[in-house]
């Protein structure tokens, strides 16, 4: 996906959510995470990086007036589905299932 | 391109119309998300009016 | 800014979708409180601050002491259009 990130809509986000991607934002630098969600205000992407510990997790957010390129890597597994939605989250979050 | 629905009530009640485009924006889970907004503007409010946080940096770095 | 897609069709799919993907990152805004958080900022400006709260149009984070390159503001606000993005450990 090159431009119009913030302009693409709910159903469009939605098919990057469980997936690792790569993105460019700011001064073409680039960020790797897993896609735990995407704000609807703003299109700020939320990316997870998991440690090599359990239950450890980075996160990152990347504004989304910043984004410059969104580029799908590759789908979760059932694994890492699994992590992102328990990585930090409180326990009630709702599944991201349709 | 942007237009507002034609449903939309006009804007003379603000509250209102931020109930109706929740509806519109959220369908049968505005009332869910407009509870979970009002919760976390209100701790926004209160934060900022006990601490007076200040603008940093004082001039945009992004204009 | 909300994004131009909502006067598309009013499809409950585009609301759900909307409201799984809000609330997600709603929680997340909740999940930072009282973390510390690395700010990327433009002007290759890096900070570090305590998050406190957001407001939900996502143009100002609250912080508490930010470290800036000159010294320590024990109070601030930080508007998200200068930030390019921030991390923080969950």
């Amino acid at each position: 996906m090159q431009c119009g990130w913030p302009l693409l809509g709910p159903l469009q986000w939605m098919r990057y959510v469980n997936k690792q991607v790569k993105v460019k934002a700011g001064k073409d630098e680039e960020r790797r995470g897993w896609l735990l969600t995407v704000d609807p205000v703003s299109a700020s992407l939320v990316l997870v990086n998991f440690g090599e510990e359990e239950g450890r997790a980075s996160v990152q957010v990347v504004m989304g007036h910043a984004v410059e390129e969104v580029e799908v890597l590759q789908e979760a597994d059932e694994e890492t589905t699994e992590r992102l939605r328990t990585s930090f989250l409180p326990p009630e979050t709702r599944t991201l299932d349709p | 391109v942007s237009r507002r629905s034609s449903a939309a009530p006009p804007s003379d009640r603000p509250g209102e119309r931020r109930g109706a485009e929740m509806k519109k924006l959220y369908g049968k889970d505005a009332a869910k998300m407009l509870a979970m907004e009002a919760a976390m503007q209100l701790n926004f409010d209160r934060n900022c009016d006990l601490k007076q946080p200040k603008y940093w940096p004082v001039i945009p770095l992004k204009l | 800014s909300i994004p131009s897609s909502s006067d598309a069709e009013q499809l409950p799919g585009e609301q759900h979708a909307r409201s799984v993907l809000r609330e997600s990152f709603l929680r997340c805004l909740l999940a930072m409180a009282n973390k510390k958080i690395q700010f990327q900022m433009y002007e290759r400006v890096k900070v570090e601050a305590t998050f406190r709260a957001s407001d939900i149009d996502v143009l100002n984070f609250q912080v508490s002491d930010l470290h800036t390159p000159i010294g320590v503001q024990k109070e601030a606000l930080i508007r998200c259009q200068d930030v390019i993005s921030f991390t923080f450990d969950a």
